[in-house]
């Protein structure tokens, strides 16, 4: 599904900083995996690279045998929209759009007839428990269901990888449980391969396996024991 | 693209409302002015087109002269064979005692011989008109139309006072006529006399304005021209009243394309408001945008958006636009009519409608301002990548694109510009355009590195006089250039123009003060009428030596201007006694000298012309002008060249006596009467006064009067010049305001935590002030060699395009010290509100802003 070889990532400024620094990583289709590390250590440029938002300096960053840093501002942007699906920690829903508006915002952008697009918000609002708040405004829902609408929009294009970036981290530890509760078993239903960051071992434990980054490499990458409970 | 545009557009509307008012206000801005000009420019020239010809009925030709037409051609013209009819026609526009009901255009007929010439649709119980001789037995006798006897509140019988030179005057309306055909010209407003009576009442002595040709039938224009040209000679036009019309637009044509600078200008401004208010809208929806990128949405659509919503705002701005243009266009046609009356001696009146060209034109422009304004902003929109939206700050910090090929493209483009101005490849309004367009992108180019130079000078400076809000105000310009550069573009435009216009203004005026001072030189001038280029008054030329015989007056000159047509230009040939004239007057020589002046025009018949003259036709000292004179076609050597502001078309100057010799007319404009020294004027004003009054229409002035009248002429011309520096300056300060509010949104977070860490209200509202300030004076520095050049490319080549004459070069200084008195209070005014909102914000809201 994944496959990253020799990537590198700096940022050149008043001073350069080199975010991740020769990362070789493979992930399968279907898997459930969890990236650790300290602050600094190149997450979220990590996930960035699997998604297409950013190209690394160097190196390859191969997401279903397309090299993504070979694709054209372009080229990422489709692939986004078909092949990947985001959850940020602070849910980036737009505020002035309505629950379903939400859902149904990245098949607009792909021109899905408008027939299809009710149906298929329908359905995953109903598969995240939302069913009963499609016409709710951002600011009107709590923490767990913001991000709940934000895992219905990655759902809803069905794409095979969803990233998610500190998906819990702004939940407490009730709702936060709910959220991936919801994304193992959309993993388990879906077969949907899940790449997560997180600063909490309760929600990695919840992946089958662990990555830990430091300083921008790969320190340690192995199962979690007990994990994908 | 239609669901993003009904969802996150349309909610960003509804939560910016203001700011999107203000955007749309900008095309509104543009287009109102844009429309309004050009629907008072459309309506002025088919006003006076349609005057004409409607005033002409069925006459297939009209013969002109300058000074008007002998009546005894009448007769000549009636003989020859292929007329079948001719009508004598005085032709006077006059305003009523109660001015507010408009100009009112006098028609003067035979009314026994028109109706060959002209329908009339008599109305009502007119029982004067059913006998035609009691009506010329009566020379207070006048016909209006039903339209304007329904304004006026005018009866048959009822009397109508008008303003005329020999002072008010009663009429008596014995008629009223159906307004459809010849009723409808100049608007409706129309008196119909008999022409005999308006020959008194208007000073025409024994000539007529022109007289109507109505050809037999089978005779073709080009014959009966031929016919009528071969029987009169050359010192008669004779002309189709179609040819007329194209004459009269030509002439005016000049003075009212002039104001496309104005519309020009108003539309720049609109983009600038458009690229500001979007550059604000992209800054503020950045994460949007990345959460849009993140979904998948490709630059081009992101992109598509906002040009989309561009598009839409053009169209809606468009719109009202042309509404509220339609609703200023009838003040503004008044203005130009009043110029172009005053001016050229040419009227043209009508209700202004929206010509649907003028509407489209006017809808396009808007959309494609609307489009040019967002075109920017779009592309940064749709290069913004998701990482960098949603890191906090990183967007507002970003310099707007690499500096050195900017700079280099801005240099070469202003080079361009001042290239083309110092050597035209072309003539007219496309060079100009192409010298305006080519340095305004290249100074648009230039400002941003400037303005940052600018801004790291200013710093210590700002510190320097307010440690804290000068520090906090520093900070906060450097840290968002692109915000910063994009209002100091803006102010450093409008700054640029209001120095540019204001300087040519103030050139012209003090070069024509001076030359007034120069050539103004006797004491008293007296006129017959007060209109300079279409006298509705002449005096006889023997009133000269009763002028003389009062006491205290030590010399009278009898000057006479009259207005051919030379090469399709409407220049001014004057005549005066020139002896006397060079003996008080200086004239500024450009070729000749005053020797040569004074013999070639009094001893050997030859002319003078003027520098625009010179430069309109090329025609210099050595060379010859070829007029046509009721004696004939007479070839005037030119001895000198010289700077006058008499006609803004050019100028030829003989002497009194060739040009009695040749055009066989002794009546006179205007009295230029010197008096004995130690005399005072005043008194000798009003001893003229007594000797004319009751005898002929007079204004008598003294030379300070009329060099005041003249200059509020000068003032007229330039109206709407001076509205578009007012404009300018109110550009400048929606600017500030904007960029202020858009820096306080900005600043929200960091606001919040200054208040946090202990910053009072008062520091917050002066480093909001001070940033204010410090945008309006690097946006000054960067205008004030801008507008310099501007105002010479003004005064110079722009000049001599719409009038010949080019004006010296003046630093602006005294627009400079109003700007430098004015835009600090500006400025701080528009700091006003942005500093309150600063103030007001709560700290805890503030720090959670991102």
């Amino acid at each position: 599904m994944l496959k990253l070889q020799d990537v590198f990532k700096t940022y050149e400024g008043k001073a350069e900083v080199t975010a991740l620094s020769g990362i070789n990583l493979t992930i399968g289709a279907g898997e459930m995996v969890a990236i650790m590390g300290p602050s600094g250590s190149g997450k979220s440029t990590l996930l960035n690279l699997m998604g297409g938002l950013d190209v690394p300096t160097s190196g390859q960053v191969m997401v279903g045998g397309k090299d993504l840093a070979k694709e054209s501002e372009k080229g990422r942007s489709l692939f986004r929209r078909s092949k990947v699906s985001y959850i940020f920690q602070a849910y980036h829903l737009m505020p002035t759009l309505r629950v379903s508006q939400n859902v149904a915002l990245p098949l607009h952008l792909a021109g899905v007839p408008a027939g299809e697009i009710a149906q298929k918000v329908a359905r995953v609002l109903r598969e995240v428990g939302l069913d009963g708040r499609t016409n709710h405004l951002p600011d009107e829902l709590s923490g767990g269901e913001r991000q709940r609408v934000a895992i219905a929009r990655a759902l809803v294009t069905d794409a095979p990888l969803l990233l998610a970036d500190e998906p819990t981290g702004n939940l407490d530890t009730a709702r936060g449980e709910e959220i991936l509760s919801l994304l193992r078993s959309i993993h388990r239903e879906r077969g949907t391969t899940i790449v997560m960051i997180t600063h909490d071992h309760h929600a990695a434990s919840a992946c089958e396996r662990l990555i830990r980054l430091r300083d921008g490499k790969v320190e340690d990458d192995g199962a979690v024991a007990g994990g994908g409970r | 693209m239609r669901f993003l545009l009904r969802t996150l557009s349309l909610s960003y509307v509804r939560r910016h409302l203001a700011k999107t008012t203000l955007t749309l206000l900008g095309v509104v801005v543009g287009v109102t002015t844009f429309s309004s000009i050009r629907s008072a420019q459309e309506t002025l020239v088919k006003g006076i087109r349609s005057t004409v010809d409607r005033v002409a009925g069925k006459a297939h030709l009209q013969i002109t002269m300058v000074g008007g037409v002998p009546e005894e051609m009448q007769e000549k013209v009636r003989s020859l064979s292929g007329v079948r009819a001719t009508s004598p026609v005085i032709e006077q526009i006059v305003v009523t005692e109660k001015g507010e009901l408009g100009s009112l255009m006098v028609i003067g007929i035979d009314l026994l011989g028109d109706r060959e010439m002209r329908e009339y649709g008599f109305e009502g119980e007119d029982a004067d008109l059913d006998d035609p001789l009691l009506f010329l037995s009566q020379p207070d006798s006048a016909i209006f139309t039903r339209d304007f006897a329904a304004r006026v509140g005018l009866k048959t019988g009822d009397t109508l006072s008008l303003r005329l030179p020999a002072g008010v005057k009663k009429v008596a309306a014995r008629g009223l006529l159906t307004p459809k055909g010849f009723a409808e010209a100049f608007g409706g407003n129309l008196m119909v006399m008999d022409v005999y009576a308006a020959q008194d009442l208007f000073g025409r002595g024994r000539r007529f304005d022109r007289i109507d040709v109505r050809l037999e039938e089978g005779v073709s224009i080009g014959q009966g021209t031929a016919t009528l040209q071969k029987a009169l000679g050359p010192a008669y036009r004779v002309e189709t009243p179609s040819r007329r019309g194209e004459q009269m637009e030509r002439l005016v044509g000049n003075f009212i394309s002039g104001f496309n600078i104005s519309s020009g200008f108003a539309l720049a401004i609109g983009t600038f408001l458009i690229f500001n208010a979007f550059n604000v809208a992209v800054n503020r929806r950045r994460r949007d945008i990345g959460t849009l990128r993140a979904l998948g949405a490709t630059p081009r659509q992101v992109r598509t958006l906002f040009l989309s919503e561009a598009l839409i705002i053009g169209i809606l701005g468009g719109a009202i636009g042309c509404l509220a243009g339609t609703a200023f266009s009838q003040g503004l046609l008044r203005m130009m009519g009043q110029t172009t009356e005053t001016v050229y001696g040419i009227s043209g009146s009508g209700v202004v409608t929206l010509p649907p060209g003028v509407a489209l034109q006017s809808m396009l422009l808007g959309v494609l301002a609307s489009l040019v304004g967002a075109w920017g902003p779009a592309l940064v929109a749709s290069r913004i990548s998701p990482t960098e939206a949603f890191a906090k700050g990183v967007f507002q910090t970003r310099a707007p694109g690499h500096a050195a090929p900017r700079i280099l493209a801005g240099l070469v483009l202003f080079g361009v510009s001042v290239l083309l101005a110092l050597h035209p490849p072309f003539a007219g309004n496309v060079f100009i355009l192409s010298v305006v367009i080519t340095g305004a992108i290249g100074l648009v180019l230039l400002v941003t590195p400037l303005s940052r130079a600018l801004l790291i000078m200013a710093v210590p400076l700002v510190s320097k006089a307010a440690p804290v809000a000068g520090r906090l105000s520093s900070d906060a310009l450097l840290g968002n250039p692109r915000r910063s550069s994009g209002t100091i573009m803006a102010m450093a435009l409008s700054l640029t123009f209001v120095l540019g216009l204001g300087g040519y203004m103030g050139s012209t005026k003090s070069t024509m003060v001076r030359w007034m001072d120069d050539v103004l030189t006797c004491d008293l001038f007296v006129r017959a009428s007060a209109n300079f280029t279409r006298p509705d008054f002449l005096f006889p030329g023997a009133l000269r030596e009763e002028l003389l015989s009062v006491p205290g007056v030590k010399a009278v000159e009898s000057y006479r201007g009259i207005r051919p047509i030379y090469r399709g230009q409407q220049i001014l040939v004057g005549s005066i006694e020139m002896g006397g004239v060079l003996d008080r007057t200086k004239y500024e020589f450009l070729q000749g000298n005053e020797q040569a002046m004074r013999s070639g025009l009094t001893l050997e018949g030859k002319c003078a012309v003027s520098e625009n003259f010179f430069g309109r036709f090329g025609l210099g000292v050595g060379q010859q002008v070829e007029l046509d004179t009721p004696s004939g076609t007479v070839r005037f050597p030119i001895v000198a060249v010289i700077r006058d502001f008499s006609s803004d078309q050019g100028s030829v100057f003989i002497d009194r006596s060739t040009f009695l010799r040749l055009w066989h007319d002794d009546r006179v404009d205007v009295y230029d009467v010197s008096i004995k020294s130690g005399t005072d004027p005043g008194k000798v004003r009003d001893l003229i006064r007594r000797k004319l009054a009751g005898e002929f229409p007079a204004l008598v002035s003294t030379r300070q009067e009329f060099k005041d009248e003249i200059g509020k002429a000068i003032d007229a011309f330039y109206a709407l010049m001076r509205i578009t520096v007012f404009l300018a300056v109110g550009v400048a300060f929606l600017g500030i305001v904007t960029s202020l509010l858009i820096s306080v949104a900005e600043r929200s977070r960091e606001i919040g935590i200054l208040k946090a860490l202990g910053a009072v209200p008062q520091q917050i509202g002066l480093s909001i002030v001070g940033e204010a300030l410090v945008l309006a004076l690097v946006g000054l520095v960067i205008a004030l060699p801008a507008g310099d050049l501007f105002a010479s490319f003004m005064e110079g080549p722009v000049a001599k395009t719409f009038t010949g004459w080019g004006m010296p070069h003046q630093y602006p200084w005294d627009i400079l010290g109003q700007l430098l008195v004015s835009l600090p209070v500006i400025s701080a005014l528009a700091a006003w509100v942005p500093a309150r909102q600063g103030v007001r914000l709560k700290g805890t809201e503030a720090i959670t802003y991102e």
